[in-house]
């Protein structure tokens, strides 16, 4: 039932990959070939699937499911550019989702801090005069994520994490500000 | 949650392999001996696909398919099926249907109207169903009676063991209530293979080359509707890869509904405000019939006797417009998930009906709109779920198949509850299964020595408002200034959807150990009491059949001998007095086991009835010789020769089967 072919891809795919990029065999930067990408994870995902290895030993259906398991999470974080970008900066040293000084998100400044609690009292505003006044808001608020992705995708480029980083976390409270505006929180 | 402990000391490794409640892991399985389950809310069906072969549905002796999924405990001997169906009424609150959607689910779940009597036993929250048996039963263990009966339906079929079984379950199922599926399966002595998304299966049923441009390419929806649960899938097929890409639903949410709506009318029409259980009953039977006959038909006539309504009625009409809103509800989950997906609805291939409620025109025709393409539904809706679990059985079974590979996703997100009662998310829903995530939380003081894990699965923001799966305490934390504390929570989905958490600290590396207690499951040595006890009930069933047997041959062996003794009579020579008072003495002995008064046991019985065949074989024997002679004279030497030989083989039989055995009717006629 388990040929040889299939402990190799087993051995070939395990958690010897040092990173999410590896692991999918797809470059390590920002810009993606969406086909070529997908094309790379359906090859993999089907050579380590533990369905593949029911009749296999107990060691082989372990292997399987952990490298489904790490190839799995390597495409969920891959396949979002805004996640992507987050992880190429935790790849360089910079992790957002951390507040730790040295290694953590950057600090935003005092000013930027108040402009957001400013732009959630107008959110509020915005909700008690009608659909229209948040709808305009809304669009301003899209388009601001979408040009703090690409900041952090050009930082990214010129090889700046830190600029994308501070981006990134940027983008965040736009985020939030965001679903603030659609009422998920 | 699927395993007990929680150990610190499993650094390195993200999947703890060695889990207790996996002992069954690697058990040798039988290429074509899987078996695929669809467990419905409404009706089950078991399929087989061995060795490749195309799927087929096991039918019972009466040639039927689906198998009702509804259990009377009216009777000491818990019937199952059509037979329990048509007993709802009788009473209705020891006849339980739809337990589906009392699966996984606590008390405060289960906000719909139902005729059951439940409660809870000690610190557990699993809800326990009064039904007249000495111990409240489990929704597990409802469903595990259904369960047993397809399992022995195959079993017929094969002719061997069933090696392990595909049960399907609705994409939208969380964790607590795939637990709760697969528990049921263990209690009805089945080695689960995987638990199956219900659209997923139906994908796989219909095949690559039934779907897009013929190349097995393509993107497609599965909107399930079926008796208790909806689901709405997006696959992508490429090569012989089916992709789910996001899945959704309501798991409360079916064509039970349907029939609950049009049950309320017709008892608004009978003027009936306060109906009792069994005017509810009524009702629900003559809905659900009425809502099947209006799929073909423009009107019905509906009666409820129960209720004083004579021959009302209902046009389709009236029908659309009492279920609408109900089935208006999953179009807004289609669209979730077509945004989930990333899809726009026009690069929708194709869309495939499953589940019985399909049937229904109103709901096909909100499928086209929604979708803006005709729905697929060339094979039949009922069954081509448990085609699809059929074919993933025997792929896992170990035969060789033209594989493909499913890669489906878990439907909602798991998470944390963090300080404020926040949830923090640890896998999102639709992340692609097995798939396993850690987060490193911290400490807030240093008199902090224990941390509550309380892990959810959900979408919103709040704790309270997701669902709990599980609670528990990691104690003995070192002490460290705050924030200095690293402990590393390790979330494990595997192909089954089912969680398992692991905990440790980064900073010591110390070791404890937890138990999890599941917050609506059972707990694993609960499963396995119940599991034993099934074992008890199998050698109980083996027992009574056995009784019951012996008691048939028995009697039928005490009537022949009567009969001849009777029939004899005067014979001369044939029958002398002591001999004939030797058989009556025996007679009535027999007569006694097989009474109300007799041995309650098998064994005794077949006593009986060898002392009763030993006392009247001389007899016997001469009986067939006498017959022998008179048969024969002016017949043929060969005839003669052939019937002895036809009588001398007989007895050879006999002898190598039991030397004491003889038929004691043999040539009375």
């Amino acid at each position: 039932m388990v040929n040889p072919s299939r402990s190799e891809d087993l051995e070939a795919l395990s958690l010897t990959a040092s990173d999410h990029f590896e692991r999918l065999g797809v470059p390590r930067r920002h810009a993606v070939d969406r086909e070529a990408f997908e094309q790379a994870y359906r090859e993999r995902a089907q050579r380590v699937h533990p369905d593949r290895f029911a009749g296999g030993s107990s060691g082989q259906q372990r292997a399987a499911m952990e490298a489904s398991a790490a190839l799995n999470e390597a495409y969920r974080v891959l396949r979002d550019p805004v996640r992507r970008a987050e992880y190429l900066c935790q790849l360089a040293g910079i992790d957002v989702d951390s507040n730790d000084p040295r290694a953590g998100a950057p600090a935003m400044g005092q000013e930027f801090l108040i402009e957001m609690i400013e732009r959630r009292e107008a959110v509020e505003e915005a909700r008690a005069s009608g659909p229209a006044a948040l709808d305009a808001l809304r669009g301003e608020v899209e388009d601001e994520l979408e040009l703090a992705l690409d900041t952090a995708t050009a930082a990214l480029a010129a090889d700046d994490p830190q600029a994308a980083a501070r981006a990134l976390v940027k983008r965040r409270y736009l985020q939030r500000l965001l679903d603030e505006i659609d009422g998920d929180v | 949650m699927t395993n007990d402990d929680i150990s610190w000391d499993d650094a390195g490794a993200l999947f703890q392999i060695e889990e207790p409640s996996a002992p069954t892991r690697g058990r040798e399985r039988r290429p074509g001996c899987g078996i695929g389950i669809d467990l419905g809310t409404t009706h089950s069906l078991v399929a087989i696909a061995p060795h490749g072969e195309p799927p087929r549905a096991l039918p019972d002796e009466e040639g039927r398919v689906l198998l009702p999924s509804v259990v009377s405990y009216l009777e000491e001997a818990v019937e199952v099926g059509h037979g329990a169906h048509v007993r709802r009424v009788e009473d209705p609150a020891r006849v339980v249907s739809s337990v589906k959607r009392f699966m996984g689910r606590g008390l405060e779940d289960i906000a719909f109207t139902h005729p059951y009597q439940l409660g809870t036993d000690g610190d557990s929250s699993v809800v326990r169903m009064h039904v007249g048996t000495a111990r409240p039963v489990t929704p597990m263990e409802v469903s595990a009676e259904i369960l047993r009966v397809l399992k022995a339906r195959a079993e017929a079929e094969l002719g061997e063991p069933v090696s392990g079984a595909v049960i399907t379950v609705p994409a939208y199922f969380d964790d607590a209530q795939r637990q709760a599926t697969k528990d049921a399966g263990r209690i009805a002595g089945l080695e689960i293979y995987r638990l199956l998304a219900e659209p997923t299966a139906a994908a796989l049923a219909y095949g690559l080359d039934k779907f897009g441009d013929g190349g097995g390419r393509g993107l497609f929806a599965i909107y399930d509707l079926g008796g208790g649960t909806f689901d709405i899938s997006i696959l992508r097929l490429h090569d012989g890869v089916f992709q789910v890409l996001a899945t959704g639903g309501d798991s409360a949410l079916g064509g039970d509904d349907f029939d609950r709506a049009v049950a309320q009318h017709l008892l608004a029409a009978a003027k009936v405000a306060q109906p009792d259980a069994y005017q509810r009953e009524e009702a629900l039977m003559a809905a659900r019939t009425a809502k099947e006959s209006l799929s073909d038909l423009e009107a019905v006539m509906v009666s409820l006797p129960r209720s004083g309504l004579h021959e009302h009625a209902l046009t389709r009409a009236q029908l659309d417009a009492i279920i609408e809103p109900i089935a208006r509800r999953t179009v807004a989950a289609c669209r979730l998930a077509l945004k989930d997906a990333g899809v726009h609805t026009r690069e929708i291939d194709g869309v495939v009906l499953v589940g019985g409620s399909t049937r229904v025109p109103l709901v096909r025709a909100l499928v086209a709109s929604t979708f803006r393409c005709e729905p697929l539904c060339d094979l039949d809706p009922d069954q081509v779920v448990a085609y699809g679990a059929a074919v993933q059985a025997d792929i896992l079974s170990g035969s060789e198949r033209e594989g493909v590979t499913l890669l489906d996703v878990v439907p909602l997100s798991l998470g944390l509850e963090t300080m404020g009662g926040i949830v923090e998310k640890i896998i999102p829903r639709n992340a692609t299964i097995p798939i396993g995530a850690r987060q490193v939380f911290t400490n807030y003081s240093e008199k902090q020595t224990g941390m509550v894990i309380h892990v959810l699965q959900g979408e919103r923001e709040l704790a309270a408002d997701c669902r709990s799966l599980a609670r528990f305490e990691l104690t003995g934390l070192p002490r460290l200034p705050p924030s200095m504390a690293r402990i590393e929570i390790s979330f494990q989905l595997d192909a089954d959807a089912l969680l398992t958490v692991t905990a440790r600290e980064l900073m010591t590396g110390i070791k404890q150990t937890v138990e999890v207690r599941p917050t609506y499951g059972l707990a694993e040595s609960e499963v396995d009491a119940l599991v034993m006890e099934s074992l008890d009930h199998a050698q109980e069933d083996y027992d009574a059949r056995n009784l019951a047997e012996a008691r048939v041959e028995l009697g039928r062996v005490v009537l022949a001998v009567r009969t001849s003794v009777q029939e004899v009579g005067a014979v001369e020579g044939l029958l002398p007095d002591e001999e004939r008072a030797q058989i009556e003495a025996a007679l009535v002995q027999a007569e006694l086991a097989m009474g109300p008064e007799g041995p309650r046991e098998h064994r005794a019985i077949n006593a009986a009835r060898e002392a009763l065949e030993r006392v009247s074989e001389p007899f016997a024997r001469r009986r067939m010789e006498r017959a022998l002679q008179a048969g024969m004279s002016g017949k043929s030497l060969a005839e003669i020769e052939s019937a002895l030989a036809d009588e001398r083989e007989l007895d050879a039989r006999r002898g190598s089967h039991d030397p004491e055995m003889t038929t004691p009717d043999h040539g009375a006629s």
